[in-house]
């Protein structure tokens, strides 16, 4: 079985990417299968994290046939175990998927053969970041402890539960359930209101909308903490989250700001491997010692469901 | 998901119906912390007028379960309607006239609270509280000066109800650019007070009044 995490968060330039690359890079060091999947379509450069300057070939290969197979444009890395599906050579307009362009990458990202699966997605709340945030049933949520960074993050949670809705509901019942809403509802508002909708007109389906919601499962991390930041930020979203919204919510952690960052990024060097004693680098191994115990827990799950 | 409204105020503040006042003290806190309007971890998730609502919500929680009368009338409600069971019902909370921040869990806190409490019997002081407490306007000055008549170092403080040196100091100076806001600076000094055995409403509304007479 294998475990899908999009990276996701409202803003650019957050560190979707890094986390991405860094973490991909200590779960394979942990002797993990790994692949990372660029799905920043139009602004990829995952690759430049892992160290590498360019990737001859990538998802463009899979989209004009030339390959059949995703895993085929699996491209290995300098790290054992780790290998990244890039999309840096995608024409411009590929920003501009096909729905079914899209549903067939999605598929194809869901059969890949590996433990684990990491999609760097794109800034924004456009259709392709959503749908690729939710081809699983738990993603990961980027922020940093700014004001504006919570408020995107708040509303990346708004339009990915009105995505999922729109993935239950057929069009005319996602019509009427939008009619009774209004732009400026928070999310907590909005989905209350649109069970509600959903419910009094198709009980049935209004109780499906709520359990695949209630499935669902963000995962936030916070980057680029400080230490003059709330040391309790994350425990603090996470309790308020899990209290006002259907879904679960879990912390996996802060990353620190390091200087360091940046200057590997420059060097083309791998943070975590350049850098493996900063605090940063602790951050993440910490994180990544919680996903592995969450696909050990989902196996195990898993095995008890077949029993 | 959960709506406010639906939820008793045990639920709201997250404690167990036995829980003792310090608790509900410290949950309270910690509750103001997430939803007061500058808290980061909420920002932008409710609307002003929902925050309000909350807010006054947490802050009615706090008033009924902290007061051992109006907290048995609200048990008996509870248990009336059915959400609480006969048997959970406490008959006797844990005793009010405890210090809030006597967790019991250290020996050494207790040694301090305890050097307090009989130091604060011992005529002088008293007369100074007295003094200081009967005044319209309480500073910082005044404070610290009790606080060093009793013996108390601004660590131990630290040490039993966690709020930082500095922020200890900024109050002691009357320092307002370091104060912070009004929810979290009067949690500080009631629990400044309540250490130092003085009357913490008036010496909140005292501190208060003359920090703003202090800006103008
Ligand atoms: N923990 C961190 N400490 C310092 N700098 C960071 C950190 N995380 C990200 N950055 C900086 O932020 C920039 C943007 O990161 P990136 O991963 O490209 O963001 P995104 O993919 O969200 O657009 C990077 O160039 C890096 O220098
Ligand atoms: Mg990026």
């Amino acid at each position: 079985m294998s475990c899908i995490y999009p990276i996701g968060g409202g803003k650019g330039g957050i560190g979707k990417s890094f986390i991405a690359a860094n973490l991909g890079v200590l779960l394979a060091k942990q002797g993990n299968r790994v692949v990372l999947v660029d799905l920043d379509l139009g602004g990829a450069n995952l690759h430049t994290f892992t160290g590498m300057p360019s990737v001859k070939t990538g998802i463009e290969k899979f989209l004009d046939k030339t390959v059949i197979d995703l895993t085929q444009v699996a491209v290995p890395t300098e790290i054992n175990n780790l290998s990244i599906i890039s999309s840096v050579n995608c024409s411009m307009e590929i920003a501009n998927l096909f729905a079914a362009q899209k549903l067939k990458i999605i598929k194809a990202i869901q059969k890949l053969p590996f433990d684990y699966i990491l999609l760097d997605l794109g800034a924004g709340t456009n259709y392709n970041t959503l749908d690729f945030f939710l081809s699983s049933n738990e993603g990961i949520l980027l922020l940093t402890p700014e004001p504006t960074s919570i408020e995107n993050a708040f509303k990346f949670i708004k339009a990915v539960y009105l995505r999922k809705v729109r993935q239950i509901l057929n069009q005319r019942e996602f019509k009427s359930v939008t009619d009774c809403i209004t732009g400026n509802d928070n999310a907590i508002e909005m989905t209350a209101r649109i069970i509600d909708a959903v419910a009094e007109n198709d009980p049935e389906k209004g109780e499906l909308l709520r359990k695949q919601l209630t499935e669902y499962q963000f995962k936030f991390i916070i980057n680029q903490f400080r230490k003059t930041v709330d040391a309790k930020l994350g425990e603090k979203i996470e309790k308020v989250c899990n209290r006002y919204f259907y879904s679960k919510f879990h912390f996996l952690g802060n990353v620190c700001y390091d200087e360091r960052v940046h200057e590997s990024i420059y060097s083309k060097k791998i943070f975590i491997n350049k850098y493996s004693y900063t605090v940063s680098a602790i951050d993440l191994s910490h994180i990544v010692k919680k996903l592995e115990k969450n696909r050990l827990a989902g196996r195990l799950e898993s095995i008890g469901s077949h029993e | 998901m959960n709506n406010s409204e639906k939820l008793n105020y045990y639920e709201l503040l997250e404690v167990p119906v036995d829980a003792s006042f310090f608790e509900i003290r410290h949950a309270y806190r910690d509750a103001l912390l997430i939803y007061d309007e500058d808290s980061l971890s909420t920002y932008s998730l409710f609307p002003d007028e929902e925050r309000a609502v909350l807010l006054k919500r947490i802050e009615d929680a706090f008033n009924i379960l902290i007061d051992a009368t109006k907290r048995s009338e609200y048990d008996e409600q509870l248990v009336k309607s059915g959400k609480l069971k006969p048997s959970e019902r406490l008959t006797r909370y844990q005793d009010k006239s405890i210090p809030i921040f006597r967790t019991g869990s250290s020996a050494e806190k207790n040694i301090f609270f305890k050097k307090v409490q009989e130091k604060v019997k011992e005529s002088d002081i008293k007369s100074l509280a007295e003094e200081i407490i009967a005044k319209e306007l309480i500073s910082g000055q005044d404070l610290k000066k009790l606080r060093k008549a009793i013996g108390i170092e601004l660590e131990e403080i630290f040490e039993v109800a966690r709020i930082s040196i500095s922020m200890l100091k900024a109050i002691e100076n009357n320092k307002f650019h370091d104060l912070p806001s009004l929810v979290y600076l009067k949690n500080f000094l009631k629990s400044y007070a309540e250490i130092l055995h003085l009357d913490s409403e008036k010496a909140v509304d005292g501190y208060i009044i003359n920090l703003t007479l202090m800006q103008k």
